[in-house]
């Protein structure tokens, strides 16, 4: 195994340990005990947490700011499609022809729209104020990623410097807020669990 | 405001570290800072400042948490922005926790990521009760409750003198000396409570109350020694004494052996008491908890009581309470009742579960040094109501109705603010009535 390939592996490998750690420990934690009569039911609450609270026609943070929310939604999609080529090169397989133009340009899309959100949270005074370095550090490393991973399809002679940014970047998720990787699934099931208790979600039809 | 000692920092840090569980874990650790719940709050839409976005108050308990719990918050605290509790922090804190959040949870399920926010808010005030830092004026409220066992401190004279005139009315007024208002009857169905500004400030919406319980024919009760539904402790964070006046009402149920506590209009209080009250006492409540919003409900849907909508003409409005319906799925319920008494409802954009705070929640009123603030962010109400151009606004809840009527006067909005239950008295056909439809004449 080449140096650079053997320091993504490694890499690899903390990351998803530090990934389970966290996971672990949320669930040595436990819920917390709640002794109140539920007035609904917990499963489809939180089948509706994942499904249609997701849907942007009911979220603000969606319709009031679709630009913003196009550029994300594009911007995961180019980094979920960036693990997949993490998988697919490990494995030594390299996509081409047009398969490889379409994935090359999806990346160079998903590339700016993650350096639109950085810039934004730059020049907008109400997100600087909420910012830390690690919020420029993790858009940084993953725009970085989404870019290599295209130029490196484009010059497979650019391998050993895709291989040391994706090692870097495995190394600092669970660090900082890409480790949201593993607390997003855990957020929606704890709403989904708090509102379907309630007997919020998912909405009760007409006549109750 | 006291110093900080280390002795006040170890009490406050005990809320995130000994009392870590799964679901305060996931909220500490999911927030990415997008801002996007910024429009999603009342204090935001007010006030457009980067320290009234929701995240910024998530980011306040979460970088202590990281600064004092996590490795990389203790060894690298600028780089994930960890913050020390200090002084400033604290003053910090109390501002926003206190005087900038009615934790009515809005921006939650607006949120990207699905943070619960208002749940961070409360466990920031959690951690400031541990301090010894709620307001004042707050806290003043709280001690009322806990030496008289209602936060008004009225006595119990004077809430049964209230009570005989209020019955006096009622046998008047359903035309029945045998109406009555029962008064710490054991083993009745019903123990029904009360907001103390009702005997205060709203004793029509006793009355209310009493001729439809009346009219149902039902089997109820009035406790004099503890009636209070409310519970401000639940706004302070302290769960302790939150305990205690659960403990006051829990006690007050089982001496009088009633079946099922009917809570009244109140939202933090129903919230209080059915939710977060058997987490206080850390036990499962022996008997049935409802709101007077799913009784009344309940008992058109019966047919226990009739109401005849042609008794309400003006155009009706709704306001949700957050408690009740963002937080406790009580929404539907007040519209069923609303659309069956009244002529003409009209709803307000946005409303039921999406609805806006009135700003009053929170403990919002009772925290004076905050009152400039509430009317500002009340005034996104004002126009919403405005807007429906309805005459009169329905609240089930009395710390609403409270805010409305001030938004009402400072506003010149022209409205009348009613509870559902004084609605749905007006509108109630007498026991040996039925309901007419347009070309029938009425039968007595």
């Amino acid at each position: 195994m080449n140096p650079y390939l053997w320091f993504a592996t490694s890499a690899l490998v903390i990351c998803l340990a530090s990934c389970f750690y966290h996971f672990f420990r949320l669930l040595e934690f436990g819920k917390p005990q709640d002794y109140s009569k539920p007035l609904g039911e917990i499963t489809p609450a939180v089948k509706y947490s994942f499904t249609r609270a997701m849907d942007p026609r009911k979220k603000e943070s969606a319709f009031l700011h679709l630009p913003t929310y196009t550029a994300g939604i594009i911007y995961h999609l180019g980094t979920f499609l960036s693990i997949a080529l993490f998988t697919m090169f490990w494995l030594k397989y390299v996509p081409s022809g047009w398969f490889k133009l379409i994935i090359i340009g999806f990346l160079f899309l998903s590339s700016i729209c993650g350096l639109s959100i950085l810039v934004k949270r730059i020049i907008k005074k109400n997100l600087r104020t909420l910012s830390n370095p690690d919020d420029y550090i993790s858009n940084f490393l993953v725009t970085a990623f989404h870019f290599i991973t295209a130029l490196t399809l484009v010059n497979n002679k650019l391998f050993p410097v895709y291989f040391i940014a994706a090692g870097v970047l495995l190394l600092y998720l669970p660090i900082g807020k890409l480790k949201h990787t593993v607390y997003f699934f855990a957020a929606r099931y704890q709403l989904g669990v708090f509102y379907g208790r309630r007997g919020v979600w998912p909405p009760k039809q007409e006549g109750f | 405001m006291e110093k900080l000692t280390k002795e006040k920092i170890k009490q406050g840090l005990e809320v995130l570290d000994a009392g870590m569980d799964g679901k305060l874990f996931t909220h500490l650790n999911s927030c990415v800072h997008c801002g996007l719940c910024a429009e999603s709050c009342i204090y935001y839409l007010a006030f457009p400042e980067g320290k009234f976005i929701p995240a910024t108050k998530v980011d306040l308990i979460s970088s202590i948490y990281r600064r004092y719990i996590t490795f990389t918050g203790k060894v690298v605290p600028g780089l994930v922005g960890a913050r020390k509790l200090n002084d400033e922090t604290i003053v910090e804190i109390t501002d926003l926790f206190f005087g900038a959040c009615t934790m009515c949870g809005r921006c939650v399920p607006h949120c990207s990521i699905g943070v619960d926010i208002s749940y961070l808010v409360r466990k920031g005030r959690q951690m400031l009760a541990k301090m010894g830092y709620v307001p004042e004026s707050l806290q003043s409220t709280i001690n009322t409750a806990l030496k008289t066992g209602n936060n008004m401190g009225i006595t119990e004279q004077e809430f049964i003198e209230t009570l005989k005139w209020l019955e006096d009315d009622l046998r008047f007024e359903v035309n029945d000396d045998t109406a009555c208002i029962p008064l710490n009857e054991k083993g009745r169905n019903i123990i029904y409570t009360l907001n103390p500004r009702e005997p205060k400030f709203f004793p029509l919406s006793i009355s209310a109350m009493a001729k439809i319980f009346h009219v149902a024919g039902e089997s109820w009760t009035l406790s004099t020694q503890m009636y209070d539904a409310t519970n401000y402790a639940y706004y302070s964070g302290n769960h302790d004494e939150a305990g205690i006046i659960t403990q006051y009402l829990f006690d007050e149920i089982q001496n009088l052996e009633a079946k099922t506590c009917v809570l009244a209009e109140c939202g933090h209080g129903s919230r209080a008491f059915r939710w977060e009250g058997p987490n206080y006492l850390k036990k499962e409540y022996p008997f049935e908890v409802i709101t007077s919003v799913e009784i009344l409900a309940n008992y058109i849907r019966e047919g226990r009581i009739k109401v005849d909508p042609e008794k309400i003409t003006e155009c009706v409005t709704l306001h949700d309470p957050c408690n009740l319906a963002r937080t406790g799925g009580i929404w539907k319920e007040q519209r069923y009742i609303l659309r069956r008494s009244v002529k003409n409802f009209v709803e307000m954009a946005p409303n039921g579960i999406d609805n806006l705070c009135c700003g009053g929640g929170g403990g919002q009123l009772a925290m004076s040094e905050y009152n400039e603030r509430r009317m500002k962010t009340g005034e996104l109400k004002a126009e919403q109501i405005r807007k429906t151009g309805a005459k009169i606004v329905v609240t089930p809840c009395h710390n609403c109705v409270d805010q409305l009527t001030q938004l009402n006067i400072t506003f010149k909005l022209g409205v009348q603010i009613k509870t559902i239950a004084e609605i749905v008295a007006d509108s109630i056909v007498p026991q040996d009535q039925k309901v007419i439809s347009k070309n029938e004449s009425v039968e007595v």
